[in-house]
């Protein structure tokens, strides 16, 4: 494959920057989060595979931008389909963890396919919108959530993975957002969420398992049980609150490797950052996502074609949820769901999952200048 | 699409926003109160082995130290094989393998395997490389000397804790400083360092017992529990003037360092924890009264021909049959009959008022646990055979040491001094962090006092009750007594069981020390005069020349003629 010059030139380096750094900052905090908390203790390999997978992720990004995304379009069902299938394949042949069902394994290492389907399901849902004309009614609206999100957010919430679900639905909502909604529309989602408010609650709190009902309780009241369910949320304050203006410095925090703090190199990953890095790191931290979200959505704004425009935004608009449940959960201003940080989370699947959704907004942005073929 | 992107743009500028307010929140204005909380949860106490101080007595001499041992203890989350470990640790230990395997198999980080074991044990244990077990310094409290001063020094439980005596009185000093030592864990409570092993080192006890006449005391003891084949014994030696206790022994007594080995009635304190009826001892508040109410002089008589008085129902006899007798020989003599007309004299209330006033009834304040009162009634409570048992020491429960107490004050001048076992508060760094500050009150008029010492020196005089107890070269002045104890299944007199004992100071005139001897239950001999007083003397004589008392020549002399 021949390689543009002007492709060369307009390659979006600042993306590319911001998830190599952030990516690097996620491993030195897994190693710092995983360490041995006595010298000459035995160090965990977590980082070292995600290093590893950070190389696998980079080749792959450059995969993704080496050809057009508008030929995603052609094999954006099929790709869609397939992930079905994995999500499906997951509820029977899955490896359990932690109480759910959401690992594939194939022997040398196990992946999350609904990290992976996120990304397929984001181009499938702009393929289809890039076909539709005018703004979204009622119908079509319907219509495409029973063609392409009931089917997985119902497979996600089986494993059970809620996190996951509510993503869905709301990667879902906001690319019809972006789409364009009617005014009518725009106006009976309202109604109905005015409405519902009160029912709501109860509707989804019946149907919750009991550790997801735990949580929300945790979330709402912390203070309740501090060693029991809200435990996740207190440690994670107290490894924040630690860290104070300039944090205790890097390897000096203690909430990780004393493992006080759970999930500490996955999900509360920004709490062990956090510690170390301070007020100002964290300040940092928030400015690189701010502005790789920004960039996503203003390379949204710049796609050449509606397809590349809808495909940038559902990107964006993914790495935007999952920043916000992730360190909402961190800081005790959101329920905890099991949602990784994007790049800096310990977890292969997502990392490559992410640097492809990456690329796909690079490619949407290198080639914004392109004419139609 | 412009404006769609600006709201969808400032929505999340928004959620920034928030996310940047909680951050403010969480690390600037809650950051001191959960810093606190990491801390704390990340810090154990853990109580450190305080080494406590030592006791010297007070020429400096060590009578309770630390051995510095090892305890052996196991972390059974890190123990392999707990079923070989437990053969192997009870081949060593001579200890049953099945509980120390129960102790490997147990919950926890930290169990006890064995407090304080013998160096060659520990050394043998160490040589194993058992994972999973470790050893603590651990310190063993030793009393270098024995059971010598046993009841005043106490003893200590296993984890160094006072039980009995100075080690429970002054526990918080000797064990001072100490506290918790602090140490860092992770969330499931493993210790991850070996934190600050500080050094803790309590106070050193400066006593006021002197280990040389404490050895007299003790060695006396001892024959005179075998002379009279005794049931118990005490002494009690103090500095008159201030209140420092000198010697003080009981027996049976009991040796410190192999606790379990002792029973009760061993590790009791009788010079401060046993009431007994005193007997004529008692008749130094009528004595002092009398004199200082200027009822009498010392030539007023008193007809004792009849050797008995009647008080109500009861005749009271004289031990032997005297004559009339001045208020001088009525002291000298002990007689009963002469002791109770002087206490008639008296009244009920002026009786119980000096006896009070002489200490009677009340602790006398020392610094040893277990102390009791005594007991002496209010005159309204007395029955109309009262007045002619109080003045001759009946009716009364005192303590050995309460009777010392009052004679001391005669011995100083008639004040009324606070006994004390320790003088001094030594830092571990030899700073003095207290003294003991006597308080006197003056109970007796310098001329009561005086003439009183008078009397109490012809006692040990030809004529005399306590001959017995005359030293070479020195006055002494004191008192007998003897009483006879109350059957506990008869609730009578017994006629076979006597407390005997004798009171005293030494030199009269300038006095040394002041000395009570009470012998419980002598076989064969009652008579204080007879049994405590030579006792009195043994001691006073060794104990005079320890302490370079000079012997008067024409009071050897006096005394060579008279023999």
């Amino acid at each position: 494959m021949k390689i543009d010059r002007r492709l060369l030139k307009n390659f979006d380096w600042v993306t590319l920057a911001l998830i190599v750094l952030l990516s690097v900052t996620g491993i030195m905090t897994i190693y710092s989060a995983t360490r041995p908390p006595l010298p000459g203790g035995e160090m965990p390999s977590f980082y070292i595979k995600q290093l590893y997978w950070l190389f696998v992720s980079v080749f792959a990004l450059i995969a993704i931008v080496s050809f057009d995304y508008v030929w995603l379009k052609r094999f954006s069902y099929g790709f869609y389909a397939i992930g079905l299938f994995l999500l499906l394949a997951v509820l029977f042949l899955g490896r359990t963890g932690m109480g759910a069902q959401r690992w594939l394994n194939f022997g040398i290492f196990s992946f999350q396919p609904s990290e992976i389907f996120k990304l397929l399901y984001v181009i499938a849902i702009s393929c289809y919108l890039s076909e539709m004309h005018g703004r979204v009614g009622l119908f079509s609206l319907l219509k495409a959530f029973f063609l392409l999100a009931f089917a997985p957010v119902v497979l996600v919430i089986k494993q059970p993975d809620l996190g996951t679900a509510v993503i869905l639905l709301l990667v879902f909502l906001s690319l019809m957002a972006a789409k364009g909604l009617q005014k009518k529309l725009i106006a009976l989602i309202l109604l109905i969420g005015l409405v519902s408010i009160p029912f709501l609650g109860n509707i989804f709190w019946e149907g919750l398992k009991d550790y997801q009902k735990n949580r929300l309780v945790a979330f709402l009241e912390p203070q309740v049980d501090p060693a029991g369910i809200g435990y996740h949320i207190n440690q994670s304050k107290v490894a924040i609150g630690s860290g104070s203006f300039i944090g205790k410095g890097y390897l000096k925090g203690t909430q990780g490797p004393f493992r006080f703090l759970p999930e500490k190199h996955t999900d509360f990953i920004f709490a062990v950052f956090a510690e170390e890095w301070g007020f100002t790191g964290s300040m940092f931290l928030l400015f690189l996502y701010l502005s790789l979200i920004l960039r996503g959505i203003d390379t949204a704004r710049k796609a050449k074609d509606e397809f590349g425009g809808l495909l940038a935004s559902g990107v964006s608009f993914m790495f935007t949820i999952y920043f916000f449940i992730n360190i909402g959960m961190t800081l005790g201003i959101m329920p905890v769901v099991g949602v990784p940080l994007p790049f800096m989370s310990y977890g292969g699947t997502s990392l490559l999952a992410n640097f492809v959704a990456a690329g796909v907004l690079i490619n949407v942005r290198m080639r914004r200048f392109e004419l139609f073929y | 699409m412009r404006k769609r992107a600006i709201i969808l743009n400032t929505v999340i500028g928004f959620g920034f926003f928030i996310v940047l307010l909680r951050l403010v929140d969480i690390m600037v204005l809650n950051h001191a109160r959960l810093c606190e909380r990491a801390k704390m949860q990340q810090l154990k106490g853990e109580e450190v082995q305080v080494r406590r101080g030592t006791i010297f007595d007070r020429h400096g001499r060590k009578l309770a130290v630390n051995l510095e041992l090892e305890s052996l203890f196991c972390d059974p989350s890190e123990i392999t094989s707990a079923e070989k470990s437990a053969y192997v640790l009870s081949e060593i230990t001579g200890k049953p393998s099945k509980a120390i395997f129960t102790k490997l198999n147990s919950r926890g980080h930290f169990v006890w395997l064995e407090r304080k074991v013998a160096p060659d044990v520990a050394r043998k244990i160490k040589e194993t490389k058992i994972k999973g077990i470790g050893f603590v310094p651990d310190a063993k409290r030793f009393y270098p000397e024995g059971s010598l001063a046993s009841h005043v020094l106490g003893f200590v439980d296993i984890d160094n804790k006072g039980i009995e005596g100075v080690e429970l009185k002054y526990h918080d000093s000797l064990s001072t400083s100490g506290g918790k030592f602090v140490l860092n864990r992770d969330a499931s409570g493993k210790t991850l360092s070996q934190g600050v092993n500080m050094e803790s080192r309590g106070n050193n006890l400066v006593l006021t017992i002197d280990e040389g006449l404490q050895y007299m005391v003790e060695t006396e003891l001892d024959s005179v529990m075998e002379k009279w084949r005794a049931a118990a014994a005490a002494i009690i030696m103090m500095d008159p003037f201030t209140g420092d206790i000198l010697a003080l022994a009981d027996r049976p007594s009991f040796n410190p360092n192999v606790i379990a080995g002792s029973r009760d009635f061993e590790r009791r304190n009788r010079a401060i924890t046993d009431c007994y009826e005193p007997g004529s001892t008692f008749k130094i508040v009528i004595g002092t009264a009398a004199l200082e109410e200027k009822i009498v002089s010392l030539h007023s008589t008193f007809d004792c021909s009849r050797g008995s008085i009647e008080i109500g129902r009861r005749v009271v006899h004289d031990a032997h049959r005297h004559g009339v007798l001045t208020f001088e020989e009525v002291i000298q003599k002990s007689s009963n009959v002469g002791s109770i007309m002087v206490g008639m004299k008296l009244g009920k209330e002026r009786i119980y008022r000096y006896a009070k006033a002489l200490g009677f009834g009340e602790k006398t304040g020392i610094d040893l646990p277990g102390e009791v009162p005594g007991l002496i009634r209010p005159p309204e409570r007395w029955s109309g055979v009262s007045i002619g048992s109080v003045p001759i020491g009946q009716e009364v429960a005192v303590t050995p040491l309460q009777v010392l107490r009052a004679y001391a004050a005669v011995a100083n001048g008639g004040f009324l001094v606070t006994p004390h076992v320790v003088s001094r508060i030594v830092s571990p760094g030899g700073r003095t962090t207290w003294t003991f500050m006597s308080e006197k009150k003056r109970v007796l008029s310098q001329k009561t006092a005086e003439t009183f010492k008078d009397i109490l020196k012809t006692v040990t005089e030809d004529g005399g009750t306590a001959k017995g107890a005359a030293v070479n070269g020195n006055y002494v002045a004191g008192k007998t007594g003897t009483a006879q104890m109350i059957d506990p299944r008869t609730r009578r007199y017994s006629k076979e069981k006597y407390v005997s004992s004798f009171v005293g100071f030494v030199p009269a005139d300038n006095p040394k020390m002041a000395m009570i001897v009470v012998i419980y239950e002598p076989k064969g001999q009652t008579y204080g005069g007879v049994v405590a007083a030579p006792a009195f003397r043994q001691i006073a004589e060794k104990a005079l020349s320890y302490l370079d008392v000079p012997r008067k020549e024409g009071r050897k002399e006096m005394l060579v003629s008279a023999q």
